[in-house]
């Protein structure tokens, strides 16, 4: 197709409007070059209040009609196990009127598709992209007719279109047929959009449409990428936090066998090999010693990370919390929790393949951020944007830790300086030690409680490191913001209906890289405020459920759709029946950007162990485009909240991460997986988030049922008989 | 040093230091890039393949102890598409990977034990396999890795019945 004629002013003018900041390529130029906070402030907007931002809303960027009248949907979100090219090839094929199956999904570069130019994360692909991806999709639909209709000579209206099949009366012939033989196209209005009452394929189960390539183990990932004549290359990172190289002896590394080159400019230290195998011999050959600022100590972490410290925000205040808890403290309940540092695991390290040449660089990364990337690149190189081609490859695991730009610069200049194709991954002890965490945080609740059981106030104090304002808008923006509040400190505020709560955050920084997570503050705040409610309800003597739905209950929608959340639950996980014997049951809900999660989950404990026997999930996450995809996503969070609650923890020994690889971290296995069964409600008839909000209520749940089985009351992650 | 050996029923021949792993053998000298690098320390079980039928942590394992021997990874289980062996026909029947990273060693492992056990129940599975999966596919592959024994069943039925007649 002909990309010039697409640019009818008028007619695209409807793609323009879609949301508050969905922009042509040109004005999100202007937009984005108005200062960094305005930018956070847009993109921190993008992942949380879910539009969408992209590079172009042309159709034929979006699609291509390909030969064997199949569709290519070029997928500006990225694929890192979510599921996400199998949801929006099923909402592009309601509007298509093709079937799911004729619909294949690939990742947008940065020169034939639409660039993400935020991030996929914060559980927004799906409701971002839901009216966008039927819009553009319902547009091509009517372009294709409007060919067929030229063609025949008859009016588009009398066109119908079934499986890619256009026919009029005896004519008859595919969307393929059409797209080849038509140099014109005409981009109508954005036709109106199918409702929900009519919808062929959103609701239906659905599996994945990765699975071939998956169960085949085809080369999809970006470490699986090759060039010709690539060679492999290793960077020196240091081992402790923050060491600095005071000197270095490379001369062993540089004649080890297979190697190229030994670079050494400025801070960036890399061998460069003819395999990976003699590349990691090499760089372990490398004589270096460090400056270390200061030998920092896990008490040291645990100290800096703490209620007092550093500036406060508040985000949330009603009534007088702080004053009614203040004016007799001695008299408040009070209890703190603590969660760790935590590394995201995922399995594929991070790593780039880079080619660059005198004029171009060819990018092949796996990322969460490929307009990030893209713009990193161009920069470090003093390229356009355009020269950048920037190839998005399916990611081993994202959970946040691609939500950077990680070594492309890196690999960029490598291949820049080698002159050839370069294939730079971490090893896994970089990827532990040199890396992004989940800062630690640290909780104090206070509650009020009257003379009848009734709590009059709770005050919540989280104290967090930033994860997400300073990597994405600096320093400035973050003390201009005062904290983050947005990533870090979401889910402080309290979801329950007491007429005096608050919720402060306070702004420490640790001395290393902190950034986003599965979940981001949803993790530690629900963790502290869900732990701190059912230590409430034992207190004052009422059932969890009862406690929560008396609080949760009100004239709103969402007061409605928590409580179908608890009672199905209530219901569902057999809490009125009798308790098994040896078995504890504990509860927690989260609302995280509007989907509910809950969990009930029961535990045995052996030997000191804490096993998890069931887990019974409730969640309203809006509109089900994919129940199976739900259904993965719910059972993926629940092992990884299981993990994460029982068994991970990121300490600091002497200066550096004490753990180097998974045996100092395990993570769950398939010995721990329980018997889980996940509810889904559609409470709303939008879609909302899913991959992050069902992992919220694992770890205070299992703390729960800790307590219901034990008496012992486990404040801090990971959760540890005593 | 030459190493000959057999990969996915071909022979093979290459050239390298004795010492590399067999992970990268494989992915890099004969570009098969199911066997996936994920610790380098034969603990997280992505690289696992078939040497001579047992199954190895490939990133642990020295080229030179496959000389002579017959090695199979995810590429060599299946013939093609429309002949997937029974563990990636439960693997799609179970809807099992998210990320995918992992799912090969786990496939290879799964491959192994279903030979071992042929009718494995949960608990054999939890204690059999040790790979680390981060998207928690976990439920599912349990469920996959008992659909496979009941395939590789009624498979073998058949074609023991094929052969008395």
């Amino acid at each position: 197709m002909e990309k010039q004629k697409n640019e009818g002013k008028s007619s695209r003018r409807k793609f323009l409007q879609t949301g508050a900041i969905i922009l042509g390529g040109t004005i999100v130029a202007t937009y984005l070059g108005r200062g960094p906070l305005r930018r956070f402030a847009a993109e921190t907007a993008e992942s949380l209040d879910t539009p969408l931002l992209v590079s172009t809303y042309k159709p034929d960027f979006w699609f291509e009609v390909l030969t064997d009248n199949t569709i290519l949907l070029k997928s500006p979100k990225v694929e890192m196990g979510q599921g996400i090219f199998t949801g929006l090839a099923m909402l592009a094929a309601e509007e298509l009127e093709v079937s799911v199956s004729q619909i294949r999904v690939e990742h947008a570069g940065s020169s034939n598709g639409p660039m993400d130019l935020t991030l996929t994360g914060g559980s927004s692909s799906t409701s971002s992209l839901y009216v966008p991806i039927r819009e553009v999709a319902a547009t091509m639909r009517e372009m294709l007719k409007n060919a067929a209709g030229k063609y025949w000579n008859v009016q588009p209206g009398s066109i119908n279109v079934k499986e890619g099949i256009l026919t009029s009366g005896k004519n008859s012939m595919s969307y393929a047929e059409i797209s080849a033989l038509t140099k014109d196209w005409d981009v109508p209005d954005t036709p109106a959009l199918k409702s929900v009452s009519d919808f062929k394929y959103v609701g239906t189960n659905v599996k994945r449409i990765d699975l071939i390539p998956k169960v085949m183990g085809k080369p999809i990932f970006g470490i699986d990428y090759t060039f010709p004549d690539m060679v492999y290359a290793l960077i020196l990172q240091s081992p402790y936090i923050n060491g600095t190289i005071k000197s270095l002896d490379t001369k062993k590394a540089a004649e080890s066998a297979g190697v190229i080159k030994v670079i050494e400019e400025k801070d960036l230290v890399a061998v460069v090999a003819k395999t990976r195998y003699a590349a990691e011999m090499a760089l372990r050959l490398i004589e270096a010693d460090w400056d270390i600022p200061r030998k920092w100590q896990q008490a040291d972490f645990e100290q800096i990370v703490k209620v007092g410290n550093g500036n406060a925000v508040h985000i949330q205040d009603d009534g007088s919390a702080e004053s009614l808890i203040n004016e007799n403290p001695g008299s408040a309940f009070r209890q703190e929790y603590r969660t760790p540092m935590a590394a995201h695991a995922q399995m594929e390290p991070n790593g780039t393949v880079a080619w660059v040449e005198k004029d171009s660089a060819k990018i092949v990364i796996g990322t969460q951020m490929p307009g990030m990337v893209a713009r990193a690149v161009a920069k470090a190189l003093d390229l356009d944007p355009e020269q950048v081609n920037l190839q998005v490859a399916y990611s081993g695991g994202g959970f946040g830790r691609r939500g950077m730009v990680n070594n492309a610069v890196h690999a960029a200049i490598i291949s820049k300086l080698i002159g050839k194709p370069v294939h730079v991954f971490n090893t896994r002890e970089q990827e532990f030690q040199n890396a992004v965490y989940r800062p630690n945080t640290h909780h104090v609740l206070e509650a009020k409680i009257g003379q009848g059981g009734e709590i009059e106030a709770i005050v919540h104090n989280q104290a967090t490191p930033d994860t997400l304002v300073e990597a994405f808008a600096g320093s400035t923006a973050l003390s201009l913001l005062g904290a983050d509040f947005l990533s870090s400190g979401h889910g402080a505020g309290l979801i329950y209906n007491i007429k005096n709560r608050a919720a402060i955050v306070w702004q420490n920084k640790l001395p290393v890289r902190t950034g986003i997570w599965r979940s981001v503050g949803m993790y530690p705040n629900t963790f502290a405020v869900e732990s701190f409610m059912n230590e409430l309800a034992v207190k004052t003597g009422k059932d969890p459920f009862e406690m929560r739905i008396v609080l949760l209950k009100g004239t709103e929608k969402v007061n409605e759709r928590y409580v179908h959340v608890l009672e199905t639950l209530r219901e569902r996980s057999g809490w009125d029946s009798p308790k098994p014997p040896g078995k504890g049951r504990g509860l927690a809900i989260c609302n995280d950007r509007k989907t509910i999660a809950a969990a009930v989950i029961e535990v045995q404990v052996i030997d000191k162990r804490i096993k998890i026997i069931k887990v019974t999930n409730v969640i309203d996450a809006g509109l089900s485009i994919n129940p199976e995809g739900i259904r993965q996503q719910v059972e993926g969070c629940v092992m990884m909240g299981i993990s994460s609650a029982l068994y991970e923890e990121l300490t600091v020994k002497d200066g550096q991460i004490a753990a180097s690889n998974y045996h100092e971290y395990p993570l769950a296995t398939l010995a721990d997986t329980p018997q889980i069964e996940v509810i889904i409600l559609q409470g709303t008839d939008q879609p909302l988030g899913v991959g992050e909000p069902p992992i919220e209520p694992i770890a205070p749940a299992i703390a729960a049922a800790v307590f219901d089985l034990t008496g012992q009351n486990l404040r801090s992650l990971p959760l540890r008989i005593l | 040093m030459k190493i000959d050996f057999e990969i996915n029923g071909k022979a093979t021949s290459v050239d390298v230091d004795p010492q590399m792993p067999l992970l990268w053998v494989v992915r890099d000298e004969l570009n098969l890039k199911a066997t996936k690098y994920g610790c380098g320390k034969a603990m997280c079980g992505a690289c696992t393949l078939h040497v001579d039928g047992d199954i190895f942590r490939s990133c642990s394992l020295a080229v030179e102890y496959v000389s002579g021997k017959s090695v199979t990874t995810l590429e060599g289980l299946s013939k093609n598409e429309g002949h997937l062996h029974p563990v990636q026909q439960a693997w799609i029947d179970e809807n099992v990977p998210q990320c995918g990273y992992c799912q090969p060693g786990f496939m290879m492992a799964a491959a192994k034990l279903i030979t071992v056990i042929p009718n494995p129940t949960d608990q054999d599975i939890k204690a059999n396999i040790s790979n680390i999966c981060r998207c928690g596919t976990h439920p599912r592959i349990i469920k996959a890795i008992k659909r496979a024994a009941q395939i590789q069943q009624t498979t073998t039925l058949i074609s023991d019945g094929k052969a008395k007649e």
